[in-house]
């Protein structure tokens, strides 16, 4: 119910920079991810649109409203915490109640809202608990209903799954991104599992000490990558990325050599993702080198190769198996070849090499 | 587990192989090493024994004699039953439930409110220093300080002739409810701080985000303090009340400079009384009655404080 800005938004700590010049425009009922390593300012960036933190420079944007002198409890703002912080000395259903005591809203309404919200997440049974005596999954989902109960204009939250094991955190993910599209609230959520971002997010910005490096929704992020530091980040396992050298449309590693568009030249970074990767037994290869590893995962087979000095992932048939240090020959989808300079780690793009893939 | 079976087994073998004279020192060693955490606490365990379990336990057995001067003579219940009777021992025990109670009361409200505005404070540590302070004074110095300022020297009545609230000057020792104000404000004076510092530190430990999360809620400050944090902190107020409230009980030194039970033992605490009963008629036999009788409602009343505080704390 909002569109939220940030503007020229800086975050120091005395002379350490957590969160440098950033410009964001997030949509009215967007799900917008901010994923990157910890430590990169996510949180603080949160922290900042919810006014628990004040930026040291720049605007941010509520509404349409400039809030940097609106205070935490006046902007609207509902946040799921990291460590749920619920209020242990109340039960569930004074958890769920406390937002709409502390707004005033009339003793008879609240009932209704409470329990709606506890059945949203399914945990209308657990209303009489405390906190302790609940599981994580359910203090989450406590923490969940107590932040959508009031309809707030604007829905945060700071690695809300990173406590839960990973069965958990699947079917989370899941009631998550139906409760957010159900209420139609903006979100911001903050991970640091690319998974989790690119399976609930509209658009991610992913994020590397205090910088965004790319925007873009999954699919962008995952085929279209900025640089090496968002290649290397999205996809799991994540890209294959080999420096070498770019000649005359040839680009050179050793065990490996692939056609590059003939613009590109000097010491260039090429990337792969193990999926593009298709194993051969003759015929033309780009890439050769013999078995370092092998992964049956069950639904596929990664294969890990050693070129040179680099290991290189692929990923193989479901049956595939494989003998270590047997000689492998690699061919890549020409259309999925990315080209970084290896010195910035920004991506080339020559020609539009990339048809509709 | 086949490791751990190989390392157990090398162990084992180990001392059979040694010879016996070998293994008796061994052992010997083990055994000084399995003592040796004792030795180390024992001055420590032995000077407390001292300190509290034998005059304790002295003056349990005491209470059942009537002591004079060298003589003892067991008299059973007779001095609790006397006791039970002593209109002086009932109003002593009233006017520390009076005095201690309301001292305790308002040096709670006063350090819980004073923690309230400081504990977010960028100049908290500042204001810890400063709270210190009074605690560090001696008491009975502080308490002569006092007597200077509401009896001998009549500063405080003169102070508040000047500023118009009193006429004439007031006698501090000549009213019931002056005197036993003057030991309430000396008492609020030196321990406030004490309380003041437990729940600073109670404050600043609780979990921050919980009071984010309240913030966010749309609480403010003081509807946090009172929904979120007082709550989350209850148990360490139950505890920093227990040890004030056992403190007070046993006030003596401001009672012995200031008052010394006056006017008409309306300021005689217990433990004035049973100095009194002790060491100025020398009825030893009676005063350790006394004293046994408050330690037992002490205890009990302090535990009855601690267990429904950390009851409601859970679950
Ligand atoms: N209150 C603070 N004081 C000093 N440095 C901080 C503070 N809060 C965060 N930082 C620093 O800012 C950087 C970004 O922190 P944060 O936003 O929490 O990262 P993330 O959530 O992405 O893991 C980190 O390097 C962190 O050490
Ligand atoms: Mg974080």
């Amino acid at each position: 119910m909002a569109r939220i800005e940030l503007r020229n938004v800086v975050k120091r700590y005395g002379s350490f920079t957590g969160v440098r010049r950033m410009d964001l425009d997030i949509a009215d009922e967007e799900f917008l991810v901010l994923l990157g390593p910890s430590g990169c300012g996510k949180t603080t960036t949160m922290r900042m649109i919810a006014g628990l933190e004040e930026p040291s420079e720049g605007e941010v944007v509520i509404g349409g409203e400039v809030v940097n002198e609106v205070d935490a409890r006046d902007r609207d703002v509902a946040m799921v915490f990291q460590g749920y912080a619920l209020y242990p000395n109340m039960s569930i259903y004074e958890n769920i109640r406390f937002p709409l005591r502390m707004r005033g809203i009339g003793k008879s309404d609240q009932d209704a809202l409470i329990r709606r919200a506890a059945e949203m997440v399914e945990l209308g049974d657990f209303l009489d608990r405390k906190p302790g005596a609940l599981s994580g999954g359910q203090r989450q989902r406590a923490a969940l209903a107590r932040a959508v109960v009031r309809q707030p204009q604007v829905f945060l939250m700071d690695e809300p799954l990173s406590n839960l094991d990973a069965k958990l955190r699947s079917s989370m993910r899941v009631q998550i991104k139906h409760l957010q599209r159900q209420l139609r609230i903006t979100t911001v959520y903050v991970t640091h599992d690319q998974i989790e971002a690119m399976t609930l997010a509209d658009r991610i910005v992913i994020m590397e000490k205090g910088v965004i490096r790319q925007i873009g929704t999954p699919d962008e992020i995952y085929s279209d990558p900025a640089d090496t530091f968002v290649a290397g980040f999205i996809g799991a396992p994540p890209m294959n990325l080999v420096e070498g050298k770019a000649e005359n449309g040839r680009f050179t590693a050793p065990g490996l050599v692939a056609a590059c568009p003939p613009d590109i030249s000097g010491r260039i970074t090429l990337g792969v993702r193990p999926e593009d990767c298709r194993v051969v037994t003759d015929g033309p290869a780009e890439l050769a080198g013999a078995v370092y590893g092998v992964e049956p995962t069950g639904e596929t087979t990664y294969l890990t190769l050693r070129t040179g000095e680099t290991l290189f992932e692929v990923k193989a048939a479901r049956d595939a198996r494989f003998d270590l240090g047997a000689p492998v020959k690699i061919c890549f989808d020409p259309e999925r070849i990315y080209f970084f300079d290896t010195e910035t780690g920004v991506r080339l793009r020559a020609q539009p090499q990339r048809s509709a893939a | 587990m086949a490791v751990l079976d190989q390392t157990g087994g090398v162990a084992r073998a180990a001392p059979d192989r040694a010879r016996p004279r070998e293994k008796a020192l061994r052992r010997r060693s083990s055994a000084l090493r399995r003592a040796f955490p004792y030795l180390l606490v024992a001055p420590a365990v032995i000077y407390l024994l001292g300190i509290t379990l034998y005059p304790g336990a002295y003056a349990i057995y005491q209470s059942f004699y009537l002591v004079r001067f060298t003589e003892w003579i067991p008299v059973g219940f007779d001095n609790y039953v006397e006791l039970w009777s002593d209109s002086e021992f009932w109003q002593a025990l009233l006017n520390t439930l009076i005095i201690g109670g309301i001292a305790l009361a308002l040096e709670c409200v006063i350090a819980m409110a004073l923690a309230f505005f400081a504990y977010r404070d960028a100049l908290i540590r500042v204001w810890r220093i400063v709270f210190l302070m009074p605690m560090l004074f001696m008491p009975s110095a502080v308490a002569f300080v006092w007597k200077l300022a509401f009896n001998d020297g009549r500063v405080i009545s003169d102070l508040l002739r000047k500023i118009g609230l009193i006429d004439g000057n007031l006698d501090f020792l000549g009213n019931v409810w002056l005197a036993r104000s003057t030991l309430i404000v000396a008492d609020l004076w030196q321990w406030t701080p004490f309380l003041f510092i437990i729940f600073v530190a109670a404050l600043q430990s609780q979990d921050q985000e919980v009071e984010e999360a309240a913030r966010l809620d749309g609480a403010s400050w003081p509807a946090i303090f009172w929904n979120v944090s007082l709550p989350m902190i209850r148990p360490v107020i139950a505890v920093a009340v227990v040890l004030r409230g056992i403190d007070i009980t046993t006030m003596f030194t401001n009672v012995f400079i200031l008052t010394k039970g006056t006017p008409g033992g309306t300021t005689e605490t217990i433990s004035y009384f049973i100095y009194r009963q002790g060491f100025q008629t020398f009825n030893f036999g009676y005063a350790s009655a006394a004293a046994v009788v408050m330690l037992v409602v002490t205890i009990l009343a302090a535990q009855l404080v601690v267990k429904r505080a950390f009851r409601s704390g859970k679950a």
